[in-house]
């Protein structure tokens, strides 16, 4: 089954840290996005296999709710 | 009392207008962001404007009242629910024993409150309850909620009611279309500034960084230039010409470092060797508090008269004028 990730915050890609293809374990880190100069890490919710990320590097103004990364579980 | 469950991202206890009267001393007021929706959640539960409440930032927390209570919540929207059901912002709501209250992310504006009968009743430090995270002073042991914290709240002096409700004209209106209109007033440094670095600062489209947070907001845009006062003057000054011999800071200072305009907020600095050529009068704090990351700030020039007048008019919309009770 495909599990959206949603962006949890308004603000600015920090990092992206997986790619499409990877193999991801539950609690894994997938971004880390940054707003009032704090890191808010997006873990991965569950087993599975990235199989889209919509996110790079670096985007900046993105919105809340945002669906960033899918991973078939 | 209320147990935090889940602290949201730096949910902080407020009040309003905060600590004033220790400037000189380095202590910045904090207090509310958006004073103007601060303002109006304490009018609701009947508190008296300035009560301490709390202040969400992009994430809010998830709360259980131990007692029945009533509160309010206004500024961002941040999908508030009550045991899972949506509830309205605006408007005074009951809370049973038990209930939970919980917010997630901010969907319009970014920064929401919650005002709760007789108000949070921390202990006071330099006459506010306030938090003022760098000093470790105000609010919850010096900082942002954390979960399993248990926030003492006061017994309300009048009887709160639900639903009462802010009349529409009253609330502030957040920009849906990622831009703001942001009041400045001249000064106090605008002697440094040549007169093509002014028709730059007012004509650029200044976008906000997500380097800022209640100490300073941070802009990016173009260049700024200098008059000779700023180029040439005393070696005690500083070498770059946005250097200047240490001076105190107004609060709403539009402070440029080099070539970096950071505003100076609510938990600011109050001195520094840095020029400020605009200050950002208190009216438009609440903008400033509601805007995102990477969205446009454009700066309109108006007079300390017209500030003050603007202020006049906030404040008589943050008055029981603006409540109806709806039940």
């Amino acid at each position: 089954m495909a599990e959206n990730v949603e962006l949890q915050t308004s603000g600015n890609m920090w990092k992206v840290l997986v790619e499409v293809g990877q193999k991801v374990s539950q609690g894994d880190e997938l971004f880390i996005m940054e707003v009032m100069k704090m890191e808010i890490p997006h873990a991965a919710p569950c087993d599975g296999t990235v199989t889209e990320v919509n996110v790079n590097d670096g985007d900046e103004g993105l919105d809340a709710g945002m669906v960033a990364v899918v991973i078939d579980g | 009392m209320i147990e935090v469950i889940k602290p949201g991202l730096e949910t902080s206890v407020q009040d309003y207008p905060g600590r004033l009267g220790y400037w000189n001393q380095g202590f910045p007021p904090s207090g509310p962001m958006d004073s103007w929706s601060f303002r109006l959640a304490n009018l609701l539960v009947g508190n008296d404007v300035g009560a301490a409440g709390l202040e969400c930032q992009y994430i809010g927390p998830t709360l259980k009242f131990n007692e029945a209570t009533v509160i309010a919540v206004t500024g961002a929207d941040m999908q508030a629910k009550i045991d899972g059901e949506l509830v309205p912002l605006w408007e005074s709501i009951a809370v049973a024993a038990g209930q939970v209250l919980e917010m997630s992310f901010a969907k319009v504006g970014v920064r929401g409150y919650i005002a709760i009968a007789g108000g949070i009743a921390t202990e006071p430090w330099l006459n506010s309850r306030s938090t003022f995270h760098k000093a470790g002073v105000g609010g919850m042991e010096g900082h942002a909620i954390k979960a399993e914290q248990v926030i003492p709240v006061a017994a309300p002096t009048t009887t709160a009611v639900a639903g009462r409700k802010v009349i529409e004209a009253a609330r502030p209106v957040f920009s849906v279309d990622k831009s703001w209109q942001v009041e400045v007033c001249r000064g106090p440094n605008d002697d440094w500034i040549d007169e093509a670095g002014h028709q730059r600062f007012i004509n650029a489209e200044w976008k906000l960084s997500s380097k800022s947070d209640r100490t300073g907001f941070r802009l990016e845009g173009p260049e700024w230039t200098f008059t000779d006062k700023a180029h040439n003057k005393g070696p005690e000054h500083g070498s770059d010409p946005s250097n200047i011999i240490d001076q105190g800071y107004p609060i709403g200072a539009i402070n440029l470092g080099g070539q970096t305009p950071i505003i100076l907020m609510n938990d600011g600095p109050s001195m520094g060797g840095f020029i400020n050529p605009y200050t950002v009068p208190s009216i438009a704090f609440w903008k400033l508090g509601q805007a995102k990351p990477a969205e446009i700030l454009h700066f309109m020039v108006i007079s300390v008269a017209e500030a003050q007048a603007i202020r006049q008019q906030i404040n008589e919309l943050c008055s029981e004028k603006s409540i109806v009770e709806s039940r």
